[in-house]
C-alpha cells in the first residue's frame, strides 16, 4: 500500500467542466449522525412494549400510519414520514472499537476507508480545497470514535476534527508573523521540497506538502465553523446543546462544500438504568434531530444530502441485573433519510421479543453498499491502488434495494 | 535403535558442535554481509536495480535518527563529512550505540511500542510516563537482553524496585484480561488473535481461539490493585479462576489452562486450600498466591521455544531500521502472510537466539549491511521499487518523538543547553569533565531539564492512543501547529541564547550562513542552487535577521527534515 498512486480515481477529477457553484449544487453530501456507544432499538426504532424484554416503555404512533417507535422520541415520530428505518440490522459485533470500524467501513478487516473517508475520495472535485470529511465530537481522553480513519486512501482523506464545537486548533496566524512573511516562507519551503523530490518517492514529500495548502484554504475559510453566523433563530431551532451546535455546524459546513460531516452523540452505552439512560440521550437526539430533517428538506438540501442515523452496535434485549442493556449486534436498527432514500418506509423486523431477525436480514456490508448507492456511487467502483484495484463497496455485500428509491 | 542413535550421537556430537560453534561464531561476525545476500537474491529474481550507496552526509543523517532518534549537530556533521578514514560509518554506528542518545531514544521507541500511548483508567495512580521511561532506558543502556526485559515486564506487579515500572504495560490496557491478552500476543509473539477471542479466526487457520484462550488463562487471575499509602497501582492475583470458551460460529466449548501455542497446557500444581496464598485476599489487602499463573507467562514465554518470540523481535528491530518488516504488518505473524525474506527472518531470529537476545548485537548488523545504507534516490530511468524489496532507502516519517526533539536539536535549543551544562560541568569538576560529560545521568537530566519544551511538538504529532504508529500520516491539523501554534511558533523565532538565528547572524558572508543553515538543520551541506538561493535572499531582503528566519524555518517546515531518508 506504501509506494500506491493516490488520486488517479476517475470521479469529478476534471470529468465535469462546470462552473463552481454548479459543481457545489450538484455534489452528492454525507451527514452521518453517530450515536457513539450503542443506543438501544428498543427505546428507540423498535420498541416491544409488553414484551418479555421490552421494559417499562411505551410506544407511541407516528406519522406513517400503523408504524410506531418509543415514547422517548416524541418529534421524531412527527417526522417518520421523511425517514427510512431499518429494524432488521444483523452485524454480529458486539464491541465498541470492531463496530465502529466496521459500521463505518462496511468491513471488518483492518486497513479500509470510513465512509467519511471514502467519501471525501470518491466524491472528490477538482480544484476542491476544503477538507472533504469533517468530523465533531465532545473533549475526552477516550474516544473509540477515532477507531476509524482514511485507511489505505492515506493522510489526504482523514477527517479535520472539530472538538465541542470550537473551529480546530490554530486556523488564526501569530500576529507578530505577517502574511507576505509567510508567504515568503512558504516559497522557499516549495523550492526545497522540488529538489527534494527529484528521484525520490513523490506520494509522502506530496502528502506532505499538500498539508500545506489545505491548511492555508481553511484558514482563509474559518469563517465556515462560526455558528455564530448564522442566524438566531436557526441557533434556536437547533439547540444550544453540543449535540444541536454540532448539526447546525454540520449544516453550515455541508453548505459551504464539505462532502461529508460525522456528528457523534456520546454516551449510548448503557450497561445501567438503560431506561433513564435513554431517557437523556433521547430527548437531546429528539430535539435536534427532527428539527434537522425539516429544515434540510425545506432547504432542499435532502434533494443530494443522505442523512444517516446509526450506532456501532445495539442492545440486548435481556435487561441485566443494574437495569442495563449489554452490548448486541444481532437484531437492532437504523434510520436514514434523503437522497436516494425512499420516505416513510421500515425494512425488515425482528422477532416478537426482538431477540433475533425475522425479515428481511441486513449486514454491516450491505448497509455501506446502500449508503454508496443512495449517492449515486457503485459499490463495484473502484480504488486503483498499485497492484491490484479495490472495491468501494463490500464485494460479499448486497444493495438494500428496498430502502431505495 | 536408541543404542544406535545414542552411539552415533556421541561419535559425532563434539564434530558436530564444532562445526555449529564456527558457523555461528562466522554467521554473528558477518550477519550484515548474509542479510545483504538474501536481499539481492531477491532483486536478482525479479530483475530490480537498487538505489546506489547512500551518501555520507544521508547515512549519517539516517543511523543517527535510527539509533540516537536525533540529527548531529552542525560540528558533529562536518566531523563526520571531513572524516576520511575508511571504517569511518562502522565507527559511527559502534559511537552511536554507546551513546547516551541510544538508551534515551530507544526507551522512547519502546514506550510507544509497549504502552502505545494509551491512558490507564487509572490514571491519577498510574506508573508516570518518565518513572516507565526511566526503566526502559535503564534497560536499553545496559542492553538488557530482550528476553529479560521482557520477564521484566510481564512479570512485574509493581513492587520490586528495579522492575517495578515495568507494570505499566498492564496499567496502560486497565489491567483488563483481553487486552492484555491480545497485547501480549501483538507485542512478544507478532500476532494478533484479536478475532480468536471469539471464534478460530477463518482468515488466518493458524489463529485459533483456544491458543488466545491458553494465554488468557495466564492472565484471568490478575487484577490491579492499588495500595492506599503510596497511592500506588500494583498487581494483585489469585490463586483460582479457570477459563472456559464458547465458539461463537460452531458453539463448540472449549476450557484451557494456561498454554502457550504449540505447546502443551501447563496445569497448576496440587495444593492444600489453606497453602493456595502466601497473602490472602481481603479488603484492602494484594493477595499472593503461592504459585502465580503470571509468572509462569514471565518464565515461560521469553524463550526461544516459544513459537514467534525470536521472530517477532527480530523483525520489530528489522522494521525499526528498515521502515517496514520483513513480516508486514508487524503483528500479522501467519501462514497467509510469509514473510518477504523468509531465510532473511531466520537468520535474524537465530542471531537473536545464538547472542542471547542481544539488541544492540542484532541493530548494528542492519546498519552495516549495504542494505540499510542504501540512497533513497533512485536512478535516473529507474522505477520506484516496491518497498517489500529493500532495493530504495523508504521515506519514513519522524515519530511524533524524534519530530519534537529534533526541532530542539537543529533550532540549536538542545545543543545550547548542551554547551551550557558543559561549562557548568567543566567549572564544577574539572579533571573528570570527558567522562562525565559521557554520562547517561548528566546527559538524561538535560534532556528532563527540555522536555516540558518538546511535550506539545510531541503531542500534536502523536497518534491517537491504542493506534499502533502508521505510515507517515501528515495531517492538516499538523501543519497548522506548525504554521500557527505558539509553542513551537516561540522555538522557531530563536529568541534564546545560542539560537541557530544569532548563530547564522553573526556569519558574514552568504556561503557561510548556507552551509551552517544546511548542516544545522538538514545534516548536509548545500549545493550549488542552494548557496544562490540563500545569497539571493539575504540580498534581497532588507532585514537580515527577519531574512535568516525565513530561510531556517522553511528548512524546518520542509519535507526533507521532516522525512527519515
Amino acid at each position: 500500500m506504501l509506494g500506491g498512486t493516490i488520486g488517479s480515481l476517475g470521479m469529478g477529477l476534471g470529468a465535469y467542466p462546470l462552473l463552481a457553484g454548479e459543481v457545489e449544487k450538484s455534489r452528492k453530501k454525507l451527514l452521518l449522525i453517530f450515536l457513539s456507544g450503542g443506543p438501544s432499538q428498543l427505546e428507540t426504532w423498535d420498541p416491544k412494549p409488553g414484551t418479555k424484554y421490552g421494559g417499562p416503555l411505551l410506544a407511541i404512533p407516528t406519522s406513517v400510519k400503523g408504524t410506531h417507535i418509543s415514547e422517548l422520541l416524541p418529534n421524531t415520530a412527527k417526522v417518520m414520514h421523511q425517514l427510512a428505518v431499518i429494524r432488521s440490522l444483523n452485524t454480529g459485533i458486539a464491541d465498541h472499537f470492531q463496530g465502529h470500524y466496521a459500521l463505518q467501513s462496511g468491513r471488518t478487516v483492518p486497513g479500509f476507508p470510513v465512509i467519511g473517508s471514502a467519501l471525501a475520495k470518491l466524491l472528490e472535485q477538482d480544484g476542491d480545497q476544503l477538507p472533504g470529511y469533517v468530523e465533531m465530537r465532545r473533549d475526552g481522553p477516550k474516544a473509540y470514535t477515532d477507531v476509524g480513519d482514511a485507511g489505505f486512501l492515506g493522510p489526504k482523506y482523514e477527517s479535520v476534527k472539530v472538538i465541542n464545537a470550537e473551529p480546530p486548533d490554530f486556523l488564526i496566524r501569530p500576529d507578530t508573523f505577517s502574511e507576505s512573511k509567510a508567504q515568503v516562507v512558504d516559497q522557499l519551503r516549495v523550492n526545497s521540497d522540488q529538489r527534494f523530490l527529484q528521484g525520490r518517492s513523490e506520494l509522502p514529500i506530496r502528502a506532505y506538502g499538500g498539508t500545506f495548502s489545505r491548511a492555508v484554504a481553511l484558514m482563509k475559510q474559518r469563517g465556515i465553523f462560526d455558528i455564530e453566523k448564522e442566524s438566531a433563530s436557526d441557533r434556536e431551532l437547533y439547540g444550544s446543546h453540543l449535540f444541536g451546535r454540532h448539526c447546525l455546524m454540520a449544516r453550515r459546513l455541508l453548505e459551504s462544500g464539505v462532502s461529508c460531516v460525522k456528528v457523534v452523540s456520546h454516551d449510548w452505552d448503557a450497561h445501567q438504568e438503560n431506561f433513564h439512560w435513554h431517557q437523556q440521550r433521547c430527548s437531546e437526539f429528539d430535539r435536534t434531530f427532527p428539527a434537522l430533517v425539516t429544515d434540510f428538506d425545506r432547504r432542499g438540501l435532502l434533494e443530494d444530502t443522505l442523512v444517516v442515523v446509526m450506532g456501532e452496535m445495539g442492545r440486548t434485549p435481556q435487561i441485566n441485573n443494574r437495569g442495563g442493556r449489554d452490548h448486541w449486534g444481532k437484531a437492532w436498527s437504523m434510520a436514514m433519510t434523503g437522497c436516494g432514500v425512499k420516505r416513510g418506509i421500515i425494512h425488515g423486523k425482528t422477532n416478537a421479543e426482538g431477540t433475533e431477525v425475522a425479515e428481511g436480514e441486513v449486514h454491516g456490508g450491505d448497509l455501506f453498499n446502500t449508503f454508496l448507492r443512495a449517492l449515486d456511487i457503485s459499490p463495484r467502483e473502484k480504488y486503483q491502488m498499485t497492484g491490484q484495484p479495490i472495491p468501494a463497496g463490500d464485494p460479499a455485500g448486497s444493495t438494500i434495494r428496498e430502502v431505495l428509491v | 535403535m536408541n543404542i544406535v542413535v545414542n552411539n552415533l550421537a556421541a561419535r559425532w556430537t563434539p564434530i558436530l558442535l564444532a562445526i555449529l560453534a564456527t558457523g555461528q561464531m562466522s554467521r554473528a561476525e558477518s550477519l550484515h554481509t548474509l542479510i545483504d545476500k538474501h536481499i539481492e537474491v531477491r532483486w536478482k529474481e525479479h530483475e530490480i536495480r537498487p538505489a546506489r550507496l547512500a551518501s555520507d552526509a544521508e547515512f549519517l543523517r539516517r543511523v543517527s535518527l535510527d539509533l540516537a532518534g536525533i540529527i548531529p549537530t552542525a560540528v558533529e556533521a562536518r566531523a563526520f563529512l571531513d572524516d576520511t578514514t575508511n571504517d569511518k560509518r562502522a565507527s559511527l554506528v559502534d559511537s552511536l550505540l554507546a551513546s547516551p542518545e541510544y538508551a534515551l531514544h530507544m526507551a522512547r521507541v519502546f514506550d510507544v511500542v509497549l504502552a502505545e500511548r494509551n491512558v490507564a483508567s487509572t490514571a491519577s495512580y498510574d506508573i508516570k510516563g518518565p518513572v516507565w521511561r526511566a526503566f526502559l532506558t535503564e534497560a536499553f543502556a545496559e542492553n538488557r537482553p530482550w528476553d529479560t526485559l521482557a520477564r521484566d515486564i510481564l512479570g512485574s506487579d509493581g513492587t520490586d524496585e528495579k522492575t517495578g515500572p515495568g507494570v505499566k504495560f498492564f496499567l496502560a490496557r486497565s489491567t483488563e484480561a483481553h487486552v492484555v491478552t491480545r497485547d501480549v500476543s501483538r507485542l512478544f509473539l507478532g500476532r494478533d488473535y484479536q478475532c480468536a477471542q471469539c471464534h478460530d479466526d477463518p482468515r488466518y487457520e493458524d489463529y485459533l481461539q483456544a491458543d488466545y484462550f491458553g494465554i488468557y488463562a495466564f492472565l484471568i487471575r490478575t487484577s490491579h490493585f492499588r495500595e492506599k499509602k503510596s497511592n500506588r497501582s500494583m498487581l494483585a492475583e489469585k490463586a483460582e479462576g479457570d477459563v472456559n470458551f464458547t465458539s461463537v460460529f460452531t458453539g463448540e466449548k472449549g476450557e484451557t489452562h494456561p498454554r502457550l501455542p504449540g505447546w502443551e497446557a501447563i496445569p497448576d500444581p496440587e495444593m492444600e486450600k489453606a497453602k493456595l496464598y502466601t497473602v490472602a485476599p481481603a479488603k484492602d489487602v494484594r493477595a499472593v498466591p503461592a504459585y502465580s499463573r503470571r509468572s509462569q507467562l514471565a518464565s515461560h514465554l521469553p524463550r526461544k521455544e516459544t513459537d514467534g518470540f525470536s521472530r517477532n523481535i527480530a523483525n520489530r528491530l528489522w522494521a525499526l531500521m528498515m521502515g517496514r518488516g520483513l513480516v508486514h504488518p508487524l503483528d500479522m505473524h501467519h501462514a497467509k502472510n510469509p514473510p518477504s525474506h523468509p531465510e532473511l527472518l531466520d537468520a535474524l531470529a537465530d542471531h537473536m537466539e545464538e547472542t542471547n537476545y542481544d539488541i544492540k548485537a542484532l541493530l548494528r548488523q542492519i546498519a552495516l549491511s549495504q542494505t540499510y545504507q542504501l540512497s533513497s534516490q533512485f536512478a535516473e530511468g529507474q522505477s520506484e521499487p516496491s518497498p517489500e524489496s529493500f532495493a530504495l532507502a523508504p521515506l519514513r516519517a519522524l515519530s511524533a518523538e524524534q519530530l519534537g526533539w529534533n526541532f530542539l536539536q537543529a533550532s540549536q535549543r538542545l545543543p545550547a543547553s548542551v554547551l551550557d551544562a558543559e561549562q557548568k560541568l567543566k567549572q564544577e569538576s574539572p579533571d573528570d569533565f570527558e567522562e562525565q560529560r559521557k554520562e547517561l545521568k548528566w546527559r538524561k537530566e538535560i534532556y528532563d531539564n527540555l522536555e516540558k519544551t518538546a511535550a506539545p511538538l510531541i503531542k500534536a504529532f502523536a497518534n491517537m492512543p491504542g493506534q499502533a504508529e502508521g505510515d507517515f500520516a501528515p495531517t492538516v491539523g499538523q501543519t497548522l501547529f506548525l504554521l500557527n501554534g505558539e509553542k513551537y511558533f516561540n522555538l522557531a523565532k530563536g529568541e534564546y541564547k545560542g539560537s541557530l538565528i544569532s548563530r547564522l547572524k553573526e556569519l558574514k558572508t552568504a556561503d557561510e550562513v548556507a552551509d551552517e543553515l544546511y548542516l544545522s538543520v538538514l545534516t548536509r551541506r548545500p549545493v550549488e542552487e542552494e548557496r544562490e538561493e540563500v545569497a539571493q535572499h539575504l540580498e534581497k531582503s532588507k532585514d537580515r535577521e527577519a531574512a535568516l528566519q525565513e530561510l531556517t524555518w522553511a528548512k524546518l517546515l520542509s519535507a526533507e527534515f521532516r522525512l527519515n531518508h
